[in-house]
């Protein structure tokens, strides 16, 4: 999602639904998450506004979950298994190619926010290692040529847009 | 409530069911270490020192956190809690900066007592050092967040105590700490810089900023001698020198463990060069060092000339709101015993005196009815709080934290004033004045008046009336309501141009409730202040919110002895004990214990005195602790009518603007330097001892007052505080419970029973209306006076805090954006203000919070200029414009070549 784009409209309607509800910081959170793709920082204030909160309490929270980003995230979001599995079945190559094909590191999104590049302890997935998720998709079993073929996809799914 | 058993350390003990075991162990001497507990935060269990374990299954638990049950057996200190402990420690002080020896916290750091107290010195961990930019830009704390412990403390000190929400924390795990929104330096954040957050922080990961390294020599305990909060301090003193202040963190107390910037960090004054050290004495035009024998020679020689050629009508004292209660007392005795004149009065003119006089006077005997609130903490439990022309974030810091907590609690808070301040954010509803520049027609004047005028109205048809109240203690009720009831509401509205439908809910919320109200200053310096009081007062009586638990009046006191100099008669019309000047029975009591006449008419107040002194009828005034000539307005004017007096003695702790037109100066000493008590705005006497000495050769006020008795023949006048508090108690059946000094509280709080009003009925006052005010088309915007936090009053003595005057705020004129827009300006453009009086010149910064058609000044900044655009007039006289506000003009001045520019 480039962070010009965002959709200030959507915003106010996700907050405006929530107004007041102490309670619902985290559902607020994931919402404004999921169809902005990240909590913008200038948002932070009129969150806690909304929810009567001091600001600095709605960034703790922000700033805990990782499942929470107030950069920008590309369209796609790997997440590439570091477990033990993962690693004894070569995982960590898989990151290196991964890291050389799309020239990002950990934790970086591309200039064109088509990826961000993430790893997870853990996926759960340990018959599948080593394996990787790519949005809410699981990709299982990695080796160079079907991590190629995985990226293509995406990128080809960007060549549509 | 249940009382609970258990043991701890084989010891049985008991305490009240719901108690933690912490709280139980330490109620009963049993000491158990612990860095994240503090007594008036929420327990959190994060440092997990406080471990004890349970005799019987082994098990351990945090005791802050754990409720103590009946039959516990636990250990507090066994070798498995000790491993523990030791384990926790050595994990921290891993993480730990090895900069003990520089630390500022040296000797009071907690961590290190309890590392010192288990034996952790050589840590076998792999050192982890986890390092923080030091920040430290601003002139009061500096962070070092690399010495964080995580305890939480500042963050919950923060959101419970004070409720800025300035810091959370960030992030998780190692890299977790507190925060402030987006990591900015705290100048840039909601932080108030006070300090809270410090003197509670177990380590050295908050500190105050000075160049003092290390621990104090020692420490005593104190009462803050700025606002009438009358916050318990703890003074940290090295040599003779006061070099850091913290809070007194005792349970009960009007502040416990909170203070505001003032407080904490603006007593570095005491330091100044400014500070006078020896008598002086005018000779040849010039103020020249003396002896303390010449000085009081001379003053003591010409008051009793000029008594003798003038009479005594042609002497004023001017007392201090600042100074202690046994120093006014003794003050106005000299005036009254010894000068024969009731030409008494206080700064307390200015900040608030003549409310609580008013206050007072609407029962048929002083003192019996008491209109006040009392203590603070009954805000916490109020029905409703009605906060009107306050803002208590800046004036009286701590209040504010009151009210915010009170809040959070759900207790419903309606704010009048004019639209900006950070209660508007936390009130249920808010009410503010039009500043509508599209007409001429001044809506800020009408506007408290009409306001309560509306809500008593509707409150009345709504039959949201005590009646039961009513009969038992008022009369005129009757026909209050039929005058109210005339009103004409659709008149009212459109005079003041009120939010009708922000009154409706005011209304509806206050409704059936009793109504705790917070008065502030705004509204005693109002053209129409004491009309707007009487209709409160009437209000009160209506909804039977008088002697009722928490509610009633707090009114906003700016200074720290404003009530105590009232109290001890330091006024034109009341005596010791706000006895009545003009009652015979009342003065018979004074004139006996003093063995004296006392004259039967009520004195000048301070405006008067100014008066007569222009007029050439006041020939003498000695002024102690008062610096009339920053805190009037029209200074030129002031300044004329004091100069031309024969005499000015004037007793200060700093050569102010004051000490100029002196022909005597008396150096006094500061609150740290001498022994005394201050009555606070609850109306709690509080007493405290000297710190350290006087600076060179200054004396204690009360010891000057009594060597100038002893000059004019009067020794018997020279007494020690003790000696006076014996003397007031012995006379005023009220004040007899004295008590020791080592009590805070010197004589009972004022009885808040509604027991004691039985024998007196209140009157209800006429039903008053503003009249329509008109703009002057010359001067198209309303200025408004405000003061901000790190200055008091005036600004007298803030002014020579260097950390005040290094800090950020320099005073900006703030204006609207739509006004802003309007004269293109923008942030530090500078305007110059004019007004029928006088001018100014300041930068501006653009505030959205104001509303268009006010500028905001802020007033003690550059010699407090803003009182040159004040008239000087009686305040509560709705013949005066009232001193809160003024219509002024603004021009933009060009920054560059300083060259006008008209717009």
């Amino acid at each position: 999602m480039n962070p010009s784009e965002i959709d200030w409209e959507k915003f106010s309607e996700i907050t405006g639904k929530h107004q007041g509800e102490k309670w619902g910081l985290i559902p607020l959170l994931q919402e404004i998450q999921e169809s902005i793709g990240f909590i913008p920082p200038e948002a932070i204030e009129s969150i806690a506004d909304t929810l009567n909160l001091h600001p600095s309490q709605v960034q703790g929270v922000i700033t805990f979950y990782s499942g929470f980003s107030t950069e920008p995230k590309g369209k796609c979001v790997l997440k590439v298994c570091r477990g033990t599995a993962c690693h004894v079945k070569g995982g960590k190559s898989i990151l290196r190619m991964i890291q050389k094909d799309l020239n990002l590191e950990e934790g970086e999104t591309s200039p064109d926010y088509q990826f961000t590049l993430e790893t997870a302890a853990c996926l759960g997935a340990c018959f599948l290692a080593p394996a990787m998720m790519v949005d809410r998709e699981y990709y299982g079993k990695l080796n160079p040529i079907k991590v190629t073929s995985v990226l293509g996809e995406y990128r080809k799914d960007k060549g549509e847009d | 409530m249940e009382t609970i058993a258990l043991t701890i350390n084989g010891k049985r003990i008991s305490c009240p069911e719901g108690k933690s075991i912490l709280e139980a162990a330490e109620s009963h001497g049993i000491k158990i270490p612990k860095l994240c507990y503090h007594h008036s935060l929420q327990p959190f269990g994060a440092c997990r020192l406080c471990l004890v374990e349970d005799k019987k299954t082994g098990r351990l638990f945090a005791s802050c956190v754990t409720p103590a049950a009946q039959d516990m057996v636990l250990l507090s200190d066994s070798p498995q809690i000790i491993k523990h402990r030791r384990n926790i420690i050595s994990l921290m002080m891993a993480e730990h900066p090895e900069s003990c020896i520089v630390c500022n916290k040296g000797n009071r750091c907690q961590l290190r007592m309890i590392a010192a107290e288990l034996g952790i010195g050589e840590n076998h961990l792999y050192p982890m050092p986890n390092p923080k930019p030091l920040e430290q830009a601003n002139p009061f704390i500096i962070r070092d967040l690399s010495k964080c412990i995580l305890c939480g403390k500042c963050i919950r000190a923060d959101h419970e105590l004070v409720c800025a929400g300035a810091i959370d924390y960030n992030s998780r795990g190692f890299k977790s700490r507190p925060a402030t929104l987006h990591e900015l330096p705290l100048e840039k954040s909601t932080c108030t810089f006070c300090g809270t957050c410090v003197s509670i922080c177990p380590t050295g990961a908050l500190s105050t900023k000075t160049d003092f390294a290390g621990t104090p020599e020692r420490e005593s305990a104190s009462i803050c001698g700025f606002c009438g909060i009358g916050c318990n301090l703890t003074l940290g003193v090295v040599g003779n020198q006061i070099v850091d202040v913290n809070p007194s963190h005792i349970e009960k107390s009007v502040n416990d463990a909170t203070l505001c910037v003032r407080g904490h960090f603006a007593h570095d004054f005491l330091n100044s060069t400014q500070r006078l050290t020896k008598p002086l004495v005018r000779k040849e035009k010039k103020l020249t060092p003396a002896s303390w024998d010449e000085a009081l020679g001379t003053i003591a020689n010409q008051l009793l000339e000029i008594k003798k050629q003038h009479g005594p009508e042609s002497i004023a004292f001017l007392g201090s709101s600042k100074c202690s209660n046994e120093e006014n007392y003794l003050f106005q005795k000299i005036a009254r015993g010894i000068v024969e004149t009731n030409n008494v009065d206080s700064g307390g003119y200015i900040s608030g005196r003549l409310f609580l006089s008013l206050i007072e006077g609407r029962a048929d005997k002083a003192g019996r009815f008491n209109f006040f609130a009392g203590p603070l903490s009954g805000l916490e439990q109020a029905e409703v709080i009605f906060v009107l022309g306050a803002e208590p974030a800046q004036t009286a810091p701590v209040l504010d934290y009151y009210l915010k907590r009170s809040v959070k609690k759900g207790i419903p808070l309606i704010v009048a004033n004019p639209g900006k301040g950070s209660l508007t954010g936390h009130s249920s509803i808010s009410i503010h004045p039009s500043g509508s520049p599209l007409s001429n027609q001044n809506f800020l004047d009408t506007f408290y008046l009409e306001l309560i005028n509306l809500i008593s109205v509707q409150l009345l048809e709504k039959e949201a009336t005590d009646t039961s109240f009513m009969s038992r203690f008022t009369n005129g009720y009757e026909k209050y309501k039929t005058d109210l009831l005339s009103l004409d509401q659709k008149v009212s509205v459109k005079k003041a141009n009120l939010d009708i439908h922000a009154i409706n809910n005011a209304v509806d919320l206050l409704a059936g409730k009793k109504i705790t109200f917070v008065i502030g200053d705004e509204l005693m310096l109002q053209r129409y202040g004491k009309e707007v009081m009487e209709a409160l007062l009437n209000l009160a009586l209506m909804t039977g919110s008088i002697g009722y638990k928490g509610a009633g009046f707090h009114v906003l006191a700016k200074e720290n002895n404003l009530v105590g100099a009232w109290d001890m008669g330091t006024v034109p019309e009341t005596l010791p004990g706000r006895l009545m000047i003009n009652d015979e029975n009342d003065r018979n009591i004074w004139e006996k214990a003093w063995e004296t006449k006392i004259p039967r008419t009520r004195g000048l107040d301070l405006f008067q005195m100014i008066k007569k002194a222009e007029e050439g009828r006041l020939k003498a005034i000695y002024i102690m602790g008062e610096n009339p000539l920053r805190s009037l307005p029209q200074p030129n004017l002031l300044f004329k009518s004091l100069e031309s007096l024969e005499f000015v003695v004037v007793q200060d702790i700093l050569f102010n603007e004051t000490v100029t037109i002196a022909d005597v100066v008396l150096p006094g000493a500061a609150f740290s330097e001498k022994a005394g008590s201050f009555t606070n705005m609850e109306g709690k006497i509080q007493c405290f001892s000297p710190a350290l000495r006087p600076p060179g050769n200054a004396k204690s006020d009360l010891e000057i007052l009594g060597l100038i008795a002893e000059k004019m023949g009067f020794p018997e006048y020279k007494n020690t505080h003790e000696g006076i508090r014996k003397e007031i108690s012995s006379t005023l059946s009220t004040y007899s419970e004295t008590t020791a000094c080592k009590h805070p509280i010197w004589i009972r709080e004022r009885n808040q029973e509604q027991g004691n009003i039985d024998e007196e009925q209140i009157r209800f006052s006429p039903v008053a209306s503003s009249k329509e005010t008109l703009w002057d088309n010359d001067y198209p915007y309303t200025a408004l006076f405000e003061s901000l936090r790190f200055h008091l009053g005036s600004g007298t003595r803030t002014e020579h805090s260097i950390r005040i005057s290094t800090c950020d705020s320099k005073g900006e004129i703030e204006v609207s954006p739509v006004d802003a827009k309007k004269m293109n300006l923008i942030k530090d453009d500078r305007i110059k203000v004019t007004s029928l009086t006088g001018e100014l010149e300041r930068t501006v910064k653009v505030n959205r919070d104001i509303r268009s058609g006010f500028i905001h000044i802020p007033t003690a900044y550059n010699h407090n200029d803003a009182r040159h655009l004040i008239q000087l007039a009686p305040l509560l006289d709705a013949s005066s414009n009232g001193w809160d506000s003024c219509q002024v003009s603004i021009i933009k001045v060009d920054r560059v070549n300083d060259r006008q520019l008209e717009r």
